[in-house]
């Protein structure tokens, strides 16, 4: 991904291994913090947890970062926290790349076109919004899937139309509703929540920002020669844009991805300070700063350490993401 | 080559380093409560009078004024402008208020009341038995959106009247210019706590025969409403009565309510000395309050007026396992939980609250963990502790609104009942979809189940929560859904008995019942802590009213506009 002079200039940039090293120590923290803590994190110690005064103890060499309001090890929970939240931000936003790369791409390379639309893609996916909008989501990917499916069997006739211009509409659809209100509100109609609906909800809500770069890449590199020869020789759209596309705009993909986990962090983090993420017991950063909102003045190590650890892990990532930036693409900085 | 770093660069670790300080600055710096404002003449003086009593709430008004359908919120400021026939005293004790005595005939189906004489009411009229009848009709007519009315139920004619079919309600007597009786159709002890409600006071001619919204509250309490006095949203402001009945009383000019205030809002407002009176304190801030040598004084704990406990779906496996339900009884250490909010919990063992329990050698539930293990191995489900097998083989569902404290006990419960093999699977959601799944019968196999006294005697515990007529359908609070026909038998019989001894011993008896077949397992009680400024004396935490401060007088010795407290 990074030839040796973007690797140079990766380490010659001091934010950007501060981000790294930033990154990779939480990713450490959350990986190896839980064998290390002296207490299980759903456990609540009536002898050291409490201090004289009934409030959760301090910090001390029992309890590192203190105890929680129901007297548990903060040190333990926020380092689970840290797996569940990192699981959660890293897996949305792969989901969220995956559905904005093949939307930025497909829109960037038919910018301008009108493309013929199988009928049984196209039926298809008016089905599918029609099943959306019903509340039956899984029928609708199974619609899709179906319709996809069989108009790549055999050649279909359709109606011609500007994908482009739908997809990008369907962007500013997206857009127009503030990301964490549609996220609550997805959120709230859920019966239950769990690590994988939370990451499935964060990532298919949030593709949009990596599909308008990747469209605006990708209308650049279509009109690249090598582009233009495939296409000229014949190759299908969806090879060339395999190819010779998406390899080009991959570096964007990812620099945009890193800079996503750390949104994706502050969304987890919101959503379940709102109440409406994991169930506790489970431990995540923003549950943990509203559990104890009201202790931060008797015993501020309740939200100290889940605040701090959110405020580094946003701060890393950006970083991170903004030294790749740098690094792979120069000429932007 | 050197980066040359972005403004980007620069900003980001400044705000990551403010954000830090930010929340770690409390560990240095504010920690410590401002001082209490000082009392002139202290608590021994004579009561001064004067000056405006400032409170604040976090809620709104959001209920009308009027005793006939005020609720929530509404309680208190009607408390003190409408006074009842009877009231409750400190120790929750129905005594005469605007009845100057009363008796009890005909074997407890005739409650016959005499007025004080010279009672003034707001609008200066005297208070006869005239205005006890009009109000009484008006409070229980078809068109007054009551919500108390069919606590009433018992008053002669009062189906004819409810239904529209009677003009004037047959069961409330005006015998005399200051007598009224109230014939009931057969006996029942409740109906003095029922009249010492607010439901039934009397209220001036403005309010009329039927109710209006349309209307200035004017009653016979201690204080009033002045036209204006009401800034929706915003504040209530109640003066004197000059009238009341009481001499000398109330010795305060006015008292005066702001709402929609945020808990912390409201302490620091009290720190600084702008209000007198603080009840709604984050329980953080209260255990503050409670250990500050400084204030520790001026911090009044009332009593228990809520309990808790948790409440198992008895009409659902595993529950509908006794032994199970009796493991659980067993498995909860109360007083972990009552860690979680030490200022106003106390440990809870049986159904009744401290205040309403006549046998203290009643053990009721307790902890007891070898018990909790021999219920399960008798239930069927042997749980081993050393090697974590058995136990109920699925998760229970435990249902709880978020954000609650409920949400807290529920995580010890999990631990709890782990120990004996019973593994909880929290369920959150708003606290009205909790209501409605709790009320639902099969919705919800566990979940926290809470009540508030609505008048201080065991009957206001036992027949809407565990009696078989308080089932579904929904909108009904046996959330256990509970049925047994012994129980029934006992609540029933007491409700009409009027000798207080065997009254109280069948109660005693639907206790034990209750704490044995456990459809909660009884966990907490709740009180107040209240915490007030020196310079306000007079003031004690009420049994059964939110706040009463009819008997409150001031002496501050800083003028309120120049602010800063003692040293």
């Amino acid at each position: 991904m990074l030839d040796a002079r973007a690797r140079a200039r990766f380490i010659r940039n001091r934010s950007a291994v501060a981000g790294t090293v930033i990154v990779a120590a939480l990713v450490l923290f959350a990986l190896l913090g839980p064998l290390v803590a002296r207490h299980g994190p759903l456990e609540s110690d009536f002898v050291h947890g409490i201090a004289a005064d009934g409030m959760p103890a301090g910090p001390s060499a029992d309890f590192p970062l203190g105890a929680d309001r129901i007297f548990r090890d903060v040190f333990a929970r926020v380092t689970l926290a840290g797996r569940v939240s990192l699981l959660i931000a890293v897996s949305a936003t792969l989901i969220a790349s995956a559905i904005g790369a093949v939307v930025g791409v497909i829109a960037g390379y038919y910018e301008g076109a009108r493309l013929r639309v199988p009928w049984p893609a196209f039926l298809a996916t008016v089905g599918a919004i029609a099943a959306m909008a019903a509340g039956h989501p899984t029928l609708a990917l199974v619609v899709l899937a179906t319709g996809v499916a069989v108009s790549l069997a055999r050649r279909f006739g359709g109606p011609r139309l500007d994908v482009d211009g739908l997809l990008m509409r369907a962007v500013d659809v997206m857009l127009a509703f503030p990301f964490l209100l549609l996220v609550m509100a997805i959120g709230a109609a859920l019966d239950h929540t769990s690590e994988v609906t939370i990451f499935v909800v964060l990532g298919v809500t949030g593709w949009t920002g990596v599909a308008r770069v990747l469209r605006a890449k990708t209308m650049q590199v279509r009109s690249l020669d090598y582009v233009t020869a495939s296409r000229a020789l014949g190759q299908p759209a969806g090879q060339v844009m395999l190819k010779h596309v998406l390899p080009s705009v991959i570096g964007p993909l990812i620099v945009s991805a890193t800079v996503q986990v750390a949104q994706m962090i502050v969304a987890d983090s919101v959503l379940s300070y709102l109440g409406m993420g994991i169930t506790p017991p489970t431990p995540t950063w923003g549950r943990m700063l509203f559990e104890g909102q009201d202790y931060y003045l008797v015993a501020p190590w309740v939200v100290a350490a889940p605040a701090a650890v959110i405020v580094l892990a946003v701060w890393g990532f950006n970083m991170l993401g903004e030294g790749l930036r740098d690094a792979l693409d120069p000429q932007q900085t | 080559m050197r980066s040359i770093p972005s403004r980007r660069d620069v900003l980001a670790p400044a705000l990551a380093l403010a954000a830090i300080a930010l929340l770690t600055a409390p560990l240095g710096c504010s920690k410590t409560l401002a001082s209490p404002f000082e009392s002139v003449l202290g608590d021994a003086a004579t009561p001064q009078r004067g000056g405006t009593l400032h409170l604040a709430t976090i809620a709104d008004l959001r209920s009308t004024l009027d005793p006939a359908t005020g609720t929530d919120l509404a309680i208190s400021p009607i408390h003190h402008m409408f006074a009842g026939l009877v009231d409750y005293d400190e120790q929750a004790h129905v005594v005469p208020d605007l009845a100057d005595h009363w008796d009890v005939a005909d074997d407890g189906t005739t409650y016959r009341f005499v007025l004080r004489v010279g009672v003034t009411m707001h609008d200066g009229a005297e208070l006869t038995a005239d205005d006890v009848k009009r109000s009484a009709e008006r409070a229980l007519h078809p068109s007054t959106p009551d919500p108390n009315a069919s606590s009433f139920a018992g008053i002669v004619g009062y189906d004819a009247y409810s239904a529209g079919k009677a003009e004037h309600l047959a069961g409330v007597a005006v015998e005399g210019r200051y007598v009224v009786a109230f014939h009931l159709d057969k006996p029942d002890a409740t109906f003095p706590f029922l009249l010492a409600m607010h439901t039934l006071r009397p209220t001036c001619r403005s309010a009329g025969d039927r109710y209006s919204d349309a209307w200035l509250p004017c009653g016979a309490g201690p204080f009033m409403l002045p036209a204006g006095g009401w800034q929706r949203g915003t504040s209530l402001r109640l003066v004197r009565h000059e009238g009341y009945f009481r001499p000398g009383l109330p010795y305060l000019d006015a008292v005066e309510w702001t709402f929609n205030m945020q808990q912390v809002v409201q302490r620091v407002r009290f720190e600084r000395g702008e209000l007198d009176l603080l009840r709604e304190l984050t329980d953080a801030d209260a255990g503050r309050f409670m250990t500050d040598p400084r204030w520790k004084p001026f911090g009044l704990v009332g009593p228990d007026t809520t309990i808790y406990g948790e409440s198992m779906n008895t009409r659902m496996p595993p529950f509908d396992n006794i032994e199970i339900r009796r493991a659980v009884a067993a498995a909860v250490d109360r007083e972990h939980q009552r860690l979680l909010m030490p200022s106003r919990m106390s440990v809870l063992t049986q159904a009744l609250p401290k205040t309403l329990v006549d046998d203290p050698s009643f053990e009721g539930q307790r902890y007891d963990y070898p018990a909790a293990l021999e219920h399960m191995r008798k239930a069927g489900y042997p749980y081993d502790p050393v090697t974590g097998t058995g136990g109920w083989p699925a998760p229970i569902e435990y249902l709880a609104y978020d954000p609650g404290f409920d949400v807290m006990t529920a995580q010890l419960l999990q631990q709890d009942l782990a120990r004996i093999g019973l593994r909880l699977r929290l369920k959150l959601v708003s606290y009205g979809a909790f209501l409605t799944l709790q009320e639902r019968e099969g919705s919800s196999a566990m979940s926290e189940g809470n009540w508030m006294l609505d008048y201080p005697d065991a009957s206001s515990i036992f027949e809407p929560l565990f009696t078989s007529g308080a089932i579904a359908p929904e909108g009904r609070f046996n959330t256990a859904f509970y049925s047994n026909p012994r129980f029934d038998e006992r609540v029933a019989r007491a409700h009409t008995e009027v000798d207080a001894t065997v009254r109280r011993a069948l109660y005693r008896e639907a206790n034990a019942i209750l704490c044995d077949e456990a459809p909660w397992a009884f966990t907490l009680g709740k009180h107040d802590f209240i915490v007030h400024q020196p310079y306000l004396h007079g003031f004690r935490p009420h049994p059964v009213w939110p706040l009463d401060v009819s008997g409150v007088w001031l002496d501050r010795a800083t003028d309120r506009a120049l602010g800063g407290g003692l040293p």
